[in-house]
């Protein structure tokens, strides 16, 4: 890697002044797993990195309460996969977790670094969109509340300003909701995916009353398929209705084509796999 | 030009200083100033686990991660497992039901199944597999390797 400068505020303010929106060249580093492998790669040649590792303890740690949990930017992927709290609230990101990536990079990588990073194919960003998260934003001009879907702009863009930081991220309680995320791996089983597909539905046994639908990796963003769930919204699930959300998807989604898969093919993975998301999460599988 | 900075950390137990620089990782660290080869950048990506190095009790990937993080921190490697002359119930394992070919990958498979059996004393097939799924073998010694932890487990039992 190339030389880069490294600065270690001891707060999260602190943190915020070090960033320039006029300099792209000074970023924030959190675990730094995705970071280190733009770095070496050489297409991301930072000045100097902010990083993010002193910042107050609060920022790392899991709060639950009776309608959720709120879970500091900093928080490693494995305190998450390892907590009772997460297993109790929201099961369907403790499952998640067990094909995220490998051991290592969940003890390393942050769920505010993989928010914001805005890179299509983690698997994080659609079950927290499905679940209907919310973000906690700090800048120059203090805080600021987005709901997650309004995070991600474009193929690793997002909404957030160049000096500011995801201080926390809020998760809804799953309740009585079914859930699932599945994920198609076209390479080796743990290479990244080709399609990752999140449902979160309020359902009475096989009648639906509402859903959330995401979509991830086959397209530029975790993109809500609000055509999809307008087809599951007050139906009872056959075969029939579960073609109808994933005809609807595969018709709506804007797919990349990348070294995992042609368009016509992520299509068509995701014409079936809205189809089994949604079959899983309604008998209780949830994930796989 | 960039200063380096000098860090403080516990390397296998014994407290050691060095001087890094901010885009040095910590394999190269290891390997450039204290001689140690069991971590080696091998995929540089976290994929392979060839680099493995346990921070703070937790596995990480030595080449994902910046030397200077380790300040303060307590780091462990494959090279401390035989301290005192003694193979570790893990590394006995692998030689009994020969977990390895080439031996390249060996010492990242060691030191992940020594942190599997910490977490899963009796591991099922599944844990063994999802633990293991960022550690690859180029000589395909998996079917081994899943033998190996099978006989480590026993055999820490019965330590």
């Amino acid at each position: 890697m190339i030389p880069f400068d490294l600065a270690e505020p001891k707060s999260l303010s602190e943190a915020i002044k070090l960033l320039d929106p006029d300099d792209a060249t000074v970023r924030p580093i959190a675990g730094g797993t995705a970071l280190m492998l733009m770095m070496k790669a050489g297409v991301f040649r930072p000045q100097k990195l902010v990083s993010l590792r002193k910042i107050e303890s609060k920022y790392s740690g899991i709060v639950a309460s009776h309608d959720g949990l709120r879970i500091g930017a900093m928080t490693t992927l494995g305190v998450i996969e390892r907590s009772a709290e997460v297993r109790k609230h929201a099961p369907v990101i403790t499952r998640t977790m067990i094909t995220l990536s490998n051991v290592r990079v969940r003890n390393v990588a942050t769920v505010g670094g993989a928010l914001a990073h805005g890179d299509p194919h983690m698997d994080l960003p659609p079950v927290l969109m499905a679940l209907g998260a919310t973000i906690t934003i700090v800048g120059p001009k203090g805080e600021r509340s987005l709901a997650l879907e309004d995070l991600f702009s474009g193929y690793y863009e997002t909404t957030l300003e160049k000096n500011e930081l995801i201080a926390e991220v809020h998760v809804p309680s799953q309740g009585p909701k079914k859930a699932a995320y599945m994920k198609v791996t076209t390479g080796s089983a743990d290479d990244w995916p080709a399609l990752g597909v999140a449902v979160v539905m309020e359902a009475d046994g096989k009648a639906i009353k509402s859903a959330r639908v995401v979509v991830s990796a086959a397209t530029t963003k975790a993109t809500r398929m609000k055509s999809a769930e307008a087809a599951l919204a007050g139906k009872t699930v056959d075969d029939k209705v579960l073609a109808q959300a994933g005809d609807a998807a595969a018709e709506d989604a804007e797919i990349l084509a990348d070294v995992r898969g042609s368009v016509p093919y992520k299509r068509e993975l995701i014409r079936v796999y809205v189809r089994r998301a949604v079959r899983a999460a309604i008998d209780g599988q949830g994930a796989h | 030009m960039i200063a380096a900075r000098t860090i403080n950390f516990t390397l296998n137990g014994a407290p050691v200083t060095a001087d890094v620089k901010p885009h040095h990782n910590v394999v190269e660290l290891l390997q450039a100033q204290f001689g140690l080869t069991g971590a080696r950048e091998t995929c540089g990506q976290g994929l392979c686990g060839c680099c493995t190095v346990i921070v703070n009790g937790l596995a990480v990937s030595g080449c994902l991660y910046l030397a200077s993080f380790i300040d303060g921190a307590e780091v462990v490697t494959v090279e401390s497992l035989d301290a005192g002359g003694k193979l570790s119930p893990v590394q006995e394992a692998f030689i009994e039901t020969s977990a390895f070919q080439c031996g390249f990958c060996t010492p990242g498979f060691v030191l992940m199944v020594t942190q599997l059996l910490d977490e899963h004393p009796d591991p099922s097939d599944d844990q063994i597999k999802h633990y293991l799924t960022g550690n690859l073998c180029r000589c395909a010694t998996y079917p081994e390797v899943m033998q190996a932890v099978k006989l480590a487990a026993k055999k820490r039992k019965g330590a």
